[in-house]
């Protein structure tokens, strides 16, 4: 989902980083805030920024023909929600257009946009809407994951077109030409994403459930189900 | 008596069957490279307006890994950080819960 650094008008970049930059004050105001009332959501942030170091680092091939790589969000954004999850995915981007080439600088407000916030916060909303129902949580943390997951890619799509319309047809026909090259390619890897982070937070909920609890993620009587569920 | 791995035995079926679908296509696509979507995307970008993709030099100069060895040696660092991360997060509560 990187645009890369060079590939987006300097007006563009200016525009996503202006996005971007309130939404990085918000996370980091809002960790300092959970990390002073629990100290031990600390290790929950650890595991859940690791699953984004992790899988945002897998470059997979897909049925397109090309690769790309899933983003791990899903976890950060049903614990700590989409903020905090922008301040982890920044921190990763900025790592990949540092030392990788992947992304760059002046990109980045607009790479944070996509994957740290846009795709976090369609994720979460998803998220919101499930909790208080009677949907399974591991269903719960796939769809979510895999919704976070496609809208990351739908953003960077609709940046690029909105940067660059087709002279035929306009902004909608670029949309569909980059959608058909990040979101299509994105289908599967999305799905398997959900699942693999479903049994992630299987284990969470085995070893750290008052945890859940506490942040109020999911209820007792939820966590206690899948508990017996799976 | 409900099975204990099922989410597990998903999983390992998902993957499976990922990497069956990916066997297949890249045994039947013709002209597939699998290379990166964010190059793919660059190159639509380069045909829709027109100026080859080396025409588009970086607003801000960036370092670039010396070959694609270096690359993937430093996205491998990344996935390592995730890993010992997420690996000690969990060797703490195992331990928690024992200690408990």
């Amino acid at each position: 989902m990187h645009i890369m650094e060079g590939f987006l008008p300097w007006q563009w970049c200016l525009v996503w980083w202006i996005v971007a930059l309130p939404c990085l004050i918000l996370g980091i105001n809002q960790l300092k805030r959970v990390l002073a009332a629990d100290r031990e959501a600390l290790p929950l942030l650890g595991v859940t920024g690791g699953f984004i170091f992790i899988l945002s680092s897998l470059k997979l091939p897909s049925v397109t023909g090309s690769c790309s790589h899933p983003t791990g969000t899903g976890l950060s954004t049903i614990s700590f929600g989409p903020w905090i999850t922008a301040v982890v995915c920044a921190i990763v981007l900025l790592f990949q257009s540092l030392f990788l080439a992947h992304g760059g600088l002046s990109v980045l407000g607009a790479n944070i946009v996509s994957m740290g916030i846009v795709g976090p916060l369609a994720g979460y909303g998803l998220y919101r809407l499930l909790r208080d129902t009677s949907v399974n949580i591991y269903i719960t943390v796939f769809l979510v994951t895999a919704l976070a997951d496609m809208f990351t890619y739908i953003t960077t799509s609709l940046e690029l077109a909105l940067a660059y319309p087709a002279e035929s047809g306009g902004f909608v026909s670029s949309f569909i030409l980059f959608l058909g090259i990040f979101a299509v390619t994105q289908i599967p890897l999305a799905i398997v994403e959900g699942i693999v982070l479903a049994l992630v937070f299987k284990y969470i909920i085995a070893l750290k459930p008052d945890i859940l609890i506490r942040l109020k993620i999911f209820s007792k009587e939820k966590i206690n189900a899948a508990r017996n569920e799976v | 008596m409900k099975f204990k791995y099922s989410l597990e035995v998903m999983t390992v079926i998902a993957i499976v069957a990922f990497c069956a679908v990916f066997l297949y296509t890249s045994s039947t696509m013709s002209g597939a490279e699998f290379s990166g979507s964010d190059n793919i995307g660059s190159g639509l970008i380069a045909k829709l307006t027109g100026t080859p993709v080396e025409n588009f030099k970086p607003l801000i100069t960036q370092w670039k890994p010396p070959s694609g060895e270096i690359e993937s040696c430093l996205f491998a660092f990344q996935a390592a950080a995730g890993g010992i991360l997420v690996g000690g997060v969990f060797g703490y509560w195992i331990g928690q819960k024992k200690k408990a």
